[in-house]
């Protein structure tokens, strides 16, 4: 469904991706593991249409993606929650869930819909909703940031290394969230990074490893052959 | 000797409005887009400009003085509009993400330009419209005589302020500002077309320079140098409020056009610095202006 073939980045003049490639497919939950400055957050922002690509290209359900503004990207279902959460700290947590809805001018009906759906998800965040954004601790801005991401994201969600800092508790919850997103929607791509190996084995589909900017191994479940290798 | 002072207030509270405009004007393109415009004072002049010539043609083709009024108004949207999206898409755009020293070279390369083009279009001879100002007239009250003029002045910008922060938090372009205002990168992964708000913080930021200058055209005649006049009075208003900051940008005139009524009329020697020395001295003790912080981008 989205497709990233041979995409090179550079930033300051520096190869920050080398031709990496990778598939996420309908229902299919991918996982980016990398340490450090591997290059997991700007794999995602690519995705995003965040930094401009050298060259390869990103498709989506067969179309250039990487040809249109970073904008579009909500417009087409993908929702992106960003490392380190990235609150509009003025508005409160319900404006900063109905932020993307805004952007795309969404009817008020469907903006309900979504909201109710992600608060059916998220149910901690709709007794939270009046907070100010700026006003969470970080594991519920997490969860805030992973809430706004599904209102947008029917196709595709990726999340930069969601369960980084997450006390144990809320890491479980956190996981429990994923695993209750993934039953509900069932043709939902999924792309998780994570700094560790194998902290999110049971979640895995699939599992990609990035080192110094380029996707190594590739260690692919039963059923999630990766095609082009 | 209290009675002495109340129009003088009145005065400054009229002066204070119109570089209100411009301030605003200036404090919102530094918040949304992050530079700092040295050509926004040229925005001021032109509106001036294109407000006194629209006056000018109505009265001398025989129309209704009082349209003279709406005139106010359309010369700034005039200007807004002809101007804010050609000048970002060209020019301003370029300078995004580039360093400061680029940022006030490519603004003022700009200033330079406009200067040059009002003396093209313009002329070089001072204008003077002030229909508004005289089909309005006096009032008394108290035995006080004051112009009508000066207290709508004052009310507009009133007006203007209240609009100003109705739109940033009710509305839907607004709460898009302020999220671009807050992070781009991020407003733009959830689907705000962030070029777009840059576009429109930009013109909205000329069309309030422009109506403050289309707005002083009754009070005072419109010459060369006046753009950089205003230039000099809106950085220091906003820099006396906080880069950034809206209601602190009207505290800040309403402490800048006070100070300049008071110092022409106790010590006219301070009149042209006046504006200056109380921005040293809040700077002095509050670096980053009265209400900014390091932090400060909220809108
Ligand atoms: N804005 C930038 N300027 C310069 N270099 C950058 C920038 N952003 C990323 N890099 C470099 O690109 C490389 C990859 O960065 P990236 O943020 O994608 O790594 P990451 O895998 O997400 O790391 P982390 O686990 O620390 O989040 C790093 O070496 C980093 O130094
Ligand atoms: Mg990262």
């Amino acid at each position: 469904m989205l497709e990233m073939r041979k995409v090179t980045v550079s930033i300051a003049g520096v190869r920050v991706l080398r031709e990496v490639s990778l598939t996420l497919r309908p229902g299919v939950c991918t996982v980016l593991i990398g340490r450090n400055g591997a290059g997991k957050t700007t794999t995602l922002r690519a995705i995003m249409g965040l930094v401009p690509l050298v060259s390869g290209e990103i498709l989506l359900e067969g179309d250039a993606l990487h040809e249109r503004p970073g904008h579009a990207r909500a417009g087409l279902g993908l929702g992106y929650a960003p490392e380190d959460r990235r609150l509009i700290p003025g508005f409160s947590i319900e404006e900063n869930l109905l932020l993307p809805a805004l952007a795309l001018n969404l009817t008020a009906a469907e903006r309900k819909r979504r909201l109710d759906d992600v608060y059916g998800l998220l149910p901690q965040l709709a007794e939270m909703r009046k907070r100010p954004g700026g006003a969470t601790s970080g594991g519920q801005g997490k969860m805030v940031a992973l809430g706004r991401a599904l209102m947008v994201g029917r196709k595709a969600v990726l999340l930069d290394e969601p369960f980084q800092g997450l006390a144990p508790a809320l890491a479980l919850d956190y996981a429990r969230t994923l695993a209750a997103l993934r039953r509900e929607r069932e043709g939902l791509a999924l792309l998780i990074t994570e700094s560790s190996p194998h902290l999110l084995d049971a979640i895995a589909d699939e599992t990609l490893s990035i080192e110094r900017g380029a996707i190594e191994a590739e260690d692919a479940a039963p059923g999630a052959a990766t095609p082009g290798h | 000797m209290l009675f002495a002072i109340v129009p003088l207030i009145v005065d400054g509270l009229a002066n204070a409005a119109l570089i209100f405009f411009v301030a605003v004007g200036l404090t919102l393109v530094f918040s949304v887009l992050r530079i700092l415009n040295v050509a926004h004072g040229s925005f001021y002049s032109i509106g001036a400009y294109v407000a006194a010539s629209i006056g000018l043609w109505i009265i001398s083709s025989g129309l209704n003085p009082w349209l003279s009024f709406p005139a106010l108004l359309i010369a700034a949207a005039l200007v807004a509009a002809l101007m804010g999206p050609l000048i970002e898409r060209t020019l301003v755009h370029w300078t995004y993400g580039k360093g400061e020293a680029v940022q006030i070279l490519v603004t003022f390369g700009l200033f330079l330009i406009l200067e040059d083009l009002q003396r093209i279009v313009f002329g070089v001879r001072s204008i003077y419209a002030d229909t508004p100002m005289a089909l309005l007239g006096v009032s008394e009250i108290g035995g006080i005589i004051y112009l009508n003029y000066q207290l709508l002045l004052i009310g507009l910008a009133v007006l203007t302020l209240i609009g100003l922060r109705l739109f940033i938090r009710h509305t839907r372009q607004g709460k898009l500002i302020s999220a671009v205002v807050e992070d781009r990168e991020v407003s733009e992964a959830m689907g705000i077309n962030t070029r777009r708000i840059f576009m429109m913080a930009f013109t909205l930021g000329v069309f309030l320079a422009a109506l403050g200058g289309a707005l002083a055209t009754p009070t005072s005649g419109v010459a060369p140098g006046l753009g950089a006049e205003t230039m000099v009075l809106a950085f220091a208003v906003a820099a006396i409020a906080g880069l950034g900051q809206v209601e602190g940008a009207a505290v800040a005139a309403v402490i800048v056009g006070v100070a300049r009524v008071l110092a022409i009329y106790y010590v006219p020697a301070l009149d042209a610095v006046a504006p200056y020395l109380v921005m040293l001295v809040v700077l002095l003790i509050w670096p980053y202006g009265l209400f900014g912080t390091t932090q400060s981008r909220r809108i």
